[in-house]
Order: C-alpha cells, then sequence, then structure tokens
C-alpha cells in the first residue's frame, strides 16, 4: 500500500509534530436493498499533535461516516470499510481485532456528537455516567471515580460542580449537556478528539463558550482535534486545516487562511459566496446550482461537475481533462494547498 | 437602479456609512461574484442591498401590528384533574410593526419565544392578552369570513422542511389544498395547470405533480412548502426559520427565491431565525427578542453596525465570521450562565442575570422598548451603541 | 449543446434561484389527471404478489362462505352415519369424518360462513369503534380525551370473554335486534364491543403524534376544518398499524368464538363453524387429531390471508416504502 503524500497539509499553525492519526485512501460503503451507497471515497488525512483539522462538508459528503469508521461505530452491516486504513499510534486499526481496536482506541481517541442528549443514559446521574469511564478503563474504586467525576465537571466549567454530579442529564441545559459529553470524552485523556458537529445544536452564544472550552482543553492537553462541520465560521475561528468533503471525497485541502481566502476549489469558491456574513449585508447571494449529488449515483467524472460554474464538456475542456469523465485526483495546486479540480490553476488565478 | 431614490432597505441612519459598508461588502465577496455565474448581473447588486430592489415596493401602509402580545401556556399537574401550577410565559410583552412589502427579521436563541409569535400571527394559537391587528382588525377577535380571509392572506412556511408536508400526498395535492379550503382563489378547472406554474416557479420541474415529498431533497421540499403558501397569493408570509435545515448550498438558492417572489408579488415577510448572517441579509428591519420579549429593534444596519442592548452585543460577538482577516478582532463578550426559564423569569430587565452592566434599577424596573439617544429602540437602562462586529475593510 | 442540455443548464439557473422561471411561463400540462394517494396505491397494490396471494386465499374462503356446495365435493355435512365416527381421511373423504360421522370436509366447508362473518363482522366493528373513538379522543384532547379514554379503560377492566359471555347470557331475554337471535352476529358483536379498545388505543396514540406534526400546522393555519384535517392528513397517517392489528384480530376473534362455544354462550349445534370444529376435536385430540388439524388449518390460512393484505395495504399507503 502506498503511503499517501502527507507534507502538503502540514503547515499548521502551531508546530507540527508527528501526525498522531493517519487515515489512508479511506473507503466505507453501505450494501443496502437498492444499491451501494458510496459515503466515503478515498479519503486521507493526517493530524498532528496539537493541531485542529476541519473536516468541512454538507450533509452526505462523508464527513461523518469517515470519523464513525475512526471509531469503529459504523452500524455493519449495511455499512462496509471497503478498503484503506486508519493508523493509529503506529498500528492500522483496521487489520487488529475488535478487541484490540477498543483497547487503543477508548484512552488514545474519543468522540463527542452533536445531539448530547441522546447520547447519554437518561436513567443513570451525569456523575455516575462520567466516573464510568474510569471504572471501565482503569478499574477506580467507585468513590474515586466519583470525585474524579467533579473534578472534570470543573474543568469543562460546569458551575457548582460538586452539587450537580449526582444531577440527570435532563436536568442539565443543551450548553451544559455538551459540556458533560466534553468531560466524558476527555476522561481518559486522549490524545485524538473528534468533534462531530459538536456545537450546531446549541444556541450561538452557547457556542461561542463551547468552542472556546474546547480550544483551551487542546491547548491544556496538546491533544489533536478532528471537527467536523457545516459551518464555514466555526472552521475559520478554531481550526488551524480545513479539508473540505464533497460527495465522499476530499475536494480542498489546506491552511484556514489559504483555504478561506483564496479557495482553489469551485466548491469551496460556491460555499463561500453562498453564505451571508454577519460583518455585512452583501448583495444577492450566488447560490451553488442543484442539488447535493445521490451518494448512490455519484456523477461520473468530476463529482461536483453537474453544479460547477466551470465545468468543460466536450471540446472545450483541455485533453485529459474533461470534467464529466475523468475524474480529477487531489492533487497539489500551490504548496501548502490541494484541491480536486482540473481547473484549479484558474479558480486560484495564478 | 438609481432610479429607486427612496432607501426603504433602512438606510436612515447615515447614507454614507451604509455606502461604505455596501461597497465593503461587494469586495469581501468579490471572489464569488466576478467570476462565477456570468448569467446573474453582478454590478449593482451590492448597491440594490441598499436600495429597494428593482420592483419591490417602497415599504407602504402598516399591514400588522402587533401591540404588547403575550402567550402565556399553563404548567399542569394531573391527568383527568387538571390543575394549574404556573405559566411559561413564552411570550410576554411583544410589540412589533410590519409594513407591506417590507421583510421583518425576528432573531432570538432557542426558546425566546419566536416560534410562539410565529404560532399567534397565523392564528394557530390565541393570545393570552394583547392584540394582533391586520389592517387595523383584531385578529383574535375575527371569526367567519373575517377568519378564513385572514388565513388566506398570511402564510406561513415552516423549518423542517421533512416534517411540515403530508407523506402521503402527492405534491399537485400539497400545493392546491388551499384551493379546496379557499375554493374562490382558482376555479376547480385550470387547478392542475396552476399548480404546475406554481412549481415551475419555485424552480421545480412541474412533472413533479404527481410524486411524493420523500422523493425530494431537502430544498426541494422548501420549495413545495413555499409554493403551497403562494398558492393562495397571500400579502404576508410568515418564515419560521425557513432555512436553518437545510445545507448551506441550499440555503442561498431558498433565501434568493424568497427574495424574487417578494419582489414579483410585493410580499411582506416575518422572517424568524436564530442565523443572525441571514436575518441581516434578508431583513429590512430586524427585531432581537430574549425570554419573550423584544429588547431592541431597528434597521438592519443600526442593530449590527451599533448594537446597544448588551444581549444583542453578546449576541452578535459569538458569531463566528467568515474572514480569516477579521479573526481575533472583534471583542469577544461571553455570557455567563444559560438562559433563565420562560416559567419563573427575573423581575424587572429580564437580561440582569447574566448582563455585566446589571444595577440595582434592573431588578426593580423593566426597562421600556425606546430610544435613549442611541438612535434605535432598546429595552436596556444602559443603552448604549457599540461596534461589536467588525467593519470588513479589505 | 443538445435541447436537452440547455433544459438542464436553465433548470439549474432556476433552482439556484440566478434566474426565475417566470420569465418564460412555459409549462405544459402534460398529464390530464393528478393522481391521489389510493390511485397511487392501487397501482403498488397490483404489482405485490403477496397481496394476490392474500386476495386470492381470501376470495377462496368468501367463495366457501357464499356458496359452500362448490367446494363440499357433494357430500352433506349433515348426512352422518355414526359407523364412521372419527374416521381417519381418505380418499373419498379427504377430511375424514367427525364424531358424529359426518363427512368433515363438507363441515370444515360450511363453517366457512360463520366463521368468516362473525371474524369480518367483529373486525369491522372493532375498526369503525377503534378509528372513531381513537381519533375523536386524540384530536380534540382535553375533557373529550379524558372521557372517552376513561370510558375506554372501563371495558379494558372487563376481561373480553367475560364480557361476552355476560351479553350473551342476558342478550336472549332483550329485545335488541341482534343481539337477541344468538346468532353469529350477536356473536360477533359481543366479541367487538369487548374487544375494541387496544384498536382505539392504537389510533389515539397515532393520532396524537400526527396531530402535532407541522403539515396539519399548515393546514390549520391555511383555515382546513377539522373534518378535512381529520380526513386528508390524520387519519391516513394514523390509521397504518390498526390495519395491521385488526388483520391479526381476525384471527383471534375467530378463535375466541370457540372458546365462547366451550363456555356455552356462542353458536350452538346444530350450527357448524371452526369454532365449534376446534373446540369439539379438543376431546379426541389423541385418537382422531384431523378434528382439530383441519378446522385450524383452515383458520390459519384465513388469517394469513387477510395477514397478508393488510400488510400489503399499509406498505401501498406509505409512499415513502415504494422504490
Amino acid at each position: 500500500m502506498t503511503r499517501p503524500d502527507l507534507s502538503p497539509s502540514a503547515p499548521a499553525r502551531p508546530a507540527a509534530g508527528n501526525p498522531l492519526l493517519e487515515v489512508d485512501d479511506l473507503h466505507v460503503e453501505f450494501r443496502t436493498r437498492s444499491g451501494v451507497v458510496h459515503a466515503v471515497n478515498g479519503v486521507s488525512y493526517s493530524l498532528s499533535e496539537g493541531e485542529t483539522l476541519a473536516i468541512l462538508g454538507e450533509s452526505g459528503s462523508g464527513k461523518s461516516v469517515s470519523a464513525q469508521a475512526i471509531m469503529g461505530i459504523l452500524d455493519t452491516p449495511p455499512a462496509v470499510i471497503a478498503g484503506g486504513g486508519i493508523w493509529f499510534e503506529g498500528r492500522d486499526l483496521l487489520q487488529q481485532t475488535p478487541d484490540e481496536q477498543r483497547r487503543v482506541r477508548g484512552p488514545g481517541i474519543s468522540m463527542i456528537f452533536q445531539d448530547a442528549l441522546s447520547s447519554l443514559n437518561p436513567v443513570y446521574s451525569v456523575g455516575y455516567q462520567i466516573g464510568e469511564m474510569f471504572r471501565a478503563h482503569r478499574g477506580t474504586s467507585k468513590k474515586e471515580a466519583r470525585q474524579r467525576a467533579v473534578e472534570l465537571m470543573d474543568r469543562v466549567r460546569i458551575p457548582a460542580a460538586a452539587s450537580r454530579v449526582d444531577d440527570y442529564p435532563h436536568q442539565f441545559s443543551g450548553g451544559m449537556r455538551q459540556r458533560v459529553m466534553i468531560a466524558m470524552a476527555i476522561a481518559l485523556d486522549p490524545k485524538v478528539l473528534i468533534a462531530d458537529e459538536p456545537t450546531t445544536a446549541l444556541d450561538v452564544t452557547v457556542q461561542a463558550q463551547v468552542m472556546d472550552l474546547l480550544k483551551d482543553l487542546q491547548r491544556d492537553t496538546g491533544m489533536g482535534l478532528v471537527l467536523i462541520t457545516h459551518d464555514l465560521g466555526v472552521v475559520n475561528e478554531v481550526a488551524d486545516n480545513v479539508a473540505v468533503m464533497y460527495a465522499g471525497e476530499i475536494v480542498e485541502r489546506g491552511t484556514v487562511d489559504d483555504v478561506f481566502t483564496d479557495p482553489a476549489h469551485p466548491y469551496t469558491d460556491g460555499l463561500m459566496s453562498s453564505v451571508p456574513q454577519v460583518e455585512a449585508k452583501g448583495g444577492r447571494l450566488q447560490p451553488i446550482a442543484g442539488q447535493p449529488p445521490n451518494l448512490a449515483a455519484i456523477p461520473s467524472g468530476c463529482p461536483f461537475h453537474p453544479r460547477c460554474p466551470r465545468r468543460r464538456l466536450g471540446a472545450a475542456a483541455a485533453p485529459g481533462r474533461e470534467c464529466a469523465t475523468d475524474v480529477p485526483p487531489l492533487r497539489l495546486v500551490v504548496p501548502g494547498r490541494e484541491a480536486a479540480c482540473h481547473y484549479s490553476e484558474e479558480v486560484l488565478g495564478v | 437602479m438609481s432610479d429607486h431614490s427612496v432607501p426603504a432597505r433602512g438606510v436612515a441612519a447615515g447614507d454614507e456609512r451604509a455606502a461604505h459598508r455596501g461597497a465593503a461588502g461587494s469586495t469581501s465577496r468579490s471572489r464569488g461574484t466576478d467570476r462565477t455565474t456570468p448569467s446573474e448581473p453582478t454590478t449593482g447588486a451590492t448597491a440594490a442591498s441598499a436600495a429597494p430592489r428593482p420592483g419591490k415596493p417602497v415599504a407602504g401602509e402598516t399591514l400588522l401590528e402587533i401591540r404588547d402580545l403575550q402567550k402565556y401556556f399553563p404548567l399542569t399537574q394531573g391527568i383527568v384533574f387538571k390543575r394549574t401550577i404556573g405559566h411559561v410565559r413564552a411570550v410576554d410583552g411583544v410589540n412589533l410593526t410590519m409594513r407591506r412589502g417590507e421583510t421583518v427579521g425576528l432573531v432570538g436563541e432557542s426558546g425566546c419565544g419566536k416560534s410562539t409569535v410565529s404560532k399567534l400571527l397565523v392564528a394557530l394559537e390565541k393570545p393570552t392578552s394583547g392584540s394582533i391587528l391586520y389592517k387595523g382588525r383584531d385578529v383574535a377577535r375575527m371569526s367567519g369570513r373575517a377568519l378564513k380571509d385572514y388565513r388566506r392572506e398570511v402564510q406561513i412556511i415552516f423549518q423542517d422542511p421533512y416534517a411540515s408536508l403530508n407523506p402521503r400526498m402527492t405534491v399537485g395535492d400539497i400545493v392546491a389544498e388551499g384551493w379546496a379550503v379557499h375554493s374562490d382563489v382558482a376555479p376547480k378547472k385550470g387547478r392542475l395547470q396552476r399548480t404546475q406554474e406554481l412549481l415551475d416557479r419555485v424552480g421545480l420541474n412541474p412533472d413533479y405533480v404527481n410524486r411524493y415529498p420523500h422523493q425530494f431533497s431537502g430544498g426541494q421540499r422548501q420549495r413545495i412548502g413555499i409554493a403551497r403558501a403562494l398558492a393562495l397569493r397571500p400579502e404576508v408570509i410568515v418564515c419560521d426559520e425557513p432555512v436553518s435545515a437545510l445545507d448551506v448550498s441550499v440555503q442561498a438558492q431558498v433565501v434568493n427565491l424568497l427574495e424574487d417572489l417578494q419582489d414579483e408579488f410585493g410580499l411582506s415577510y416575518l422572517f424568524i431565525a436564530h442565523d443572525l448572517s441571514v436575518v441581516r441579509h434578508i431583513s429590512d428591519r430586524v427585531a432581537v427578542m430574549y425570554l419573550g420579549s423584544i429588547v431592541e429593534e431597528g434597521t438592519d444596519e443600526q442593530v449590527y453596525t451599533s448594537p446597544s442592548h448588551p444581549y444583542t452585543q453578546a449576541l452578535l460577538s459569538s458569531v463566528p465570521l467568515h474572514e480569516p482577516v477579521l479573526r481575533g478582532q472583534k471583542d469577544r463578550i461571553l455570557l455567563q450562565g444559560d438562559v433563565p426559564s420562560p416559567a419563573n423569569p427575573p423581575s424587572g430587565c429580564r437580561f440582569r442575570t447574566r448582563c455585566w452592566k446589571a444595577q440595582d434599577v434592573c431588578a426593580e424596573q423593566a426597562p421600556a422598548l425606546v430610544d435613549r439617544g442611541q438612535g434605535h429602540p432598546s429595552a436596556c437602562h444602559f443603552a448604549e451603541a457599540r461596534e461589536v462586529v467588525p467593519v470588513d475593510a479589505e | 449543446m443538445t435541447d436537452q442540455q440547455q433544459m438542464d443548464l436553465r433548470r439549474d439557473e432556476v433552482e439556484a434561484g440566478t434566474t426565475t422561471g417566470l420569465a418564460a411561463p412555459s409549462v405544459d400540462v402534460t398529464e390530464a389527471r393528478q393522481n391521489s394517494l389510493w390511485s397511487d396505491a392501487w397501482g403498488e397494490l397490483k404489482r405485490n404478489p403477496l397481496f394476490w396471494i392474500g386476495a386470492v386465499l381470501c376470495l377462496l374462503f368468501v367463495l366457501m362462505a357464499i356458496v359452500p356446495q362448490l367446494f363440499a365435493g357433494g357430500a352433506d355435512p349433515r348426512a352422518c352415519d355414526l359407523a364412521d365416527s372419527k374416521a381417519l381421511p381418505s380418499a373419498q373423504h379427504w377430511f375424514g369424518f367427525d364424531q358424529q360421522g359426518c363427512d368433515y370436509l363438507a363441515n370444515v366447508v360450511y363453517g366457512a360462513r360463520n366463521s368468516l362473518i362473525i371474524g369480518v363482522a367483529a373486525v369491522l366493528v372493532v375498526l369503525v369503534l377503534g378509528i372513531i373513538v381513537g381519533a375523536i379522543a386524540g384530536y380534540f384532547g382535553g375533557v373529550t380525551d379524558g372521557v372517552l379514554s376513561r370510558l375506554t379503560d372501563i371495558f379494558y377492566a372487563l376481561p373480553l370473554i367475560l364480557g361476552a359471555l355476560v351479553l350473551l347470557r342476558v342478550g336472549p331475554s332483550t329485545n335488541l335486534p341482534i343481539i337477541s337471535d344468538r346468532g353469529p352476529g350477536a356473536v360477533a358483536l359481543a366479541l367487538a364491543l369487548f374487544g375494541w379498545m387496544t384498536a382505539m388505543r392504537l389510533v389515539r396514540s397515532q393520532v396524537i403524534a400526527v396531530k402535532s406534526s407541522d403539515y396539519v400546522a399548515a393546514a390549520r393555519a391555511m383555515g382546513a376544518s377539522n373534518g378535512r384535517i381529520l380526513v386528508r392528513h390524520i387519519l391516513p397517517n394514523a390509521v397504518a398499524p390498526v390495519l395491521v392489528y385488526t388483520t391479526i384480530t381476525i384471527g383471534v376473534l375467530i378463535a375466541a368464538e370457540a372458546t365462547l362455544t366451550y363456555l356455552g354462550v356462542g353458536l350452538q349445534r346444530p350450527a357448524i363453524s371452526w369454532g365449534l370444529q376446534i373446540e369439539a376435536g379438543q376431546e379426541s385430540i389423541r385418537t382422531a387429531p384431523h378434528l382439530v388439524l383441519f378446522p385450524s388449518l383452515v383458520l390459519t390460512l384465513t388469517v394469513m390471508a387477510f395477514i397478508l393484505m393488510g400488510d400489503a395495504l399499509r406498505d401501498a399507503l406509505d409512499p415513502r416504502q415504494r422504490a
């Protein structure tokens, strides 16, 4: 298996260490009655210590499925990991037995979800559920586990943690529940935290609090953070690097500064100009035409070509770069930037 | 476009500044406009944001007037013999005016009561007290013919395009249902053709009349919901979070469609949303809600560039910005704690429990929604304009 | 660019909102007719083989109930010879003979009428009562719901068999039209009156769930009447689980008729029904198992036929199930 060239996405803002987590040409399919849904089609990325990598994409872009594959929480069947590798601490998780995977993932990689309420068990107190992490993985005593739970709740800034440790999930607000989830996720000092739309269900003022908390925790622990989101603003404010996903593929990758200032893929470009901004009223929005693709019938060639304003079809295309037939590879366009478009140079204007 | 000289889109506070911001907006977005979509005349698109859009009627007479609106939901205990143990004050003293042809944005976080306002407006709920005057008549006192007319003229678009369409009705039936209730709007003959025209108008293939909602994507379903509202030729459409369930790339399509329809049919919108960016984009005037009442109101320009209520300031400062150059340039106001329960709101000013300016007077006296010298009404004893969102001046 | 491509491009632009469709109001009415849920459902049913299996079986049993002579092979169920008592099946007498020495095939065939009348009639009453009471309770809520739900609870407290037993025992001494004659109609009514509550509960909970959906709110905001909302929006979305429940219930009710007979209040000989046959056959299940086997078999087939049709109908009425 050829390892992907990981250097292009390396220039992260903090000093990039060795890759903690590497996803290598991951393919995930859902084999359903009505056909095969290609949810993730050859996704590769790596995450270094202290790095925040945003995976930006719309619903159905495969951003969550790839994270679930890393966590080993895909429902198999119908999901099938059809190829690729997930490297963590020098081992390919996909080559290991489920038991070995659990031993590695439990303390090493953890995940928080969008819907904190349904991720918490309503019949146990939050303190018990946080303490469970220690009891299950470290064999800590009940009393000590409760003590650790209080410390953690303090750490995620839940006010009056000591008195709220025995409360039940429904007694917390949405933002506080998400903090409980974060407390559980960081309980075992993971090296990698995957946050799947952690603030989508939250109000904007609470979102700001939670993102602040995640940033502070990351600074303290040096963990790598994979932030899965559809919110351009959150990416801009929190992440170092960004990978833009469309139809199960990464279509553009680079530092947030570069990608947001000058997108190299027409999809990224379209996203940027279709979103209204709070800092200016702006003119008429410039939407991306059409609908997101059906993953059971991904268009041939470049998956974005039916919606692309720059597509070149037939004779208009350069040889080997016909948008409807030739699949554009994710390639280095300018130093530090990769994009999967035949005409990225034009999009960038270089 | 210069012949539309009356600035209906609310630039009363300093035309120069508005023009400047319009220009800033155009540059920040230029990468999208000057290279993509040649079909759209982009020049002047930004000017149109300050001047009325072509064909858009200048905001006219008052259409809707909400006066001191209150809606309390009883909290009950017991199953057979219910007794009331308190009230949730979902809406507690809302005042709002909407003129013909304008878009009023209503923003607030979840639980602030903005959705209850929308339900009250389309007469799905009866107000506890206060009134909604439509063309001068109180909706709560309407009945029979008058209420039926009101229900035709005021339509609603819902947030969740998956829940707002009956899964067992064809798209044609959904769009045409209003005509079965209001048979005078469209004669029986030719309804199919009108349905297809409407589908075409909202950007759907007219051949889809016999399909079912589940065969469409979220954005397409929202278009079906819009066609259903349009079918009755309404004057006012209450848009209750119409784009927040949609994918980012599809949101803009629906926003543009709403703007076009407004121009074409002279519609007035009450645009309810939690997304401050979308509200700013589409609204002429904006009202900010917190815990059942409006804390600040003004033109989009006034509210976004010189917010004067601490809550508005905190809200705006929490919105993540999209421009890397602006990162870290804004004041971050992190609010402490959670929104108090609407069943037991704080005395005096609702916001005082989370406010950094709170003093004794705030607990004693509820601040009125008036202009205290900052240029637009704000419900704070210590209202003071402050720039929170940095101006994007590249 | 081909015409098709140009049309696609235009469609994209319209969908993107960059151009408006109104500029060219070129709508052709492509189909003269608009489909409804029911016509689409029928189109779907027609293509479902399971539905046809169920339908053919049902038709068979209904025919059996109407013209049993066709199926009995010329035998008269009441022409009996005690010498043949409990004789096992043979080439001439496929189902053998019963205790009295009557041809069992003829008996089973002639039993279809009473059993089907009881099962189908009782289930129809259950369905009607359940839907009406459940829909009213769920839709109007409040006091109406409180009263109707408590009423249902009271009926729940009475066991099906006990309630039917009392009613059928008292029935003949009253002047009530169907109840007093102690025929299959009385049995069906008695079973339905004490067996509709689960259907009501099912409908009620579904109606409550559907009532709060946005599309109902949309219809209300549009000014649609309660009747229209119930018929067009709520019931089509609420009856599916009840349909499935009632198809299964047909079998339960036919079997319950047997219990009533056993207790001496159901149909009485010389009436012929599957319930009577199963009940009578139980005594000699060791020596003549065919006496229980054959009526049970046709009962099972009947129930299966209804379940197949109910399942197919439920799927056909749900557009989301269609490919």
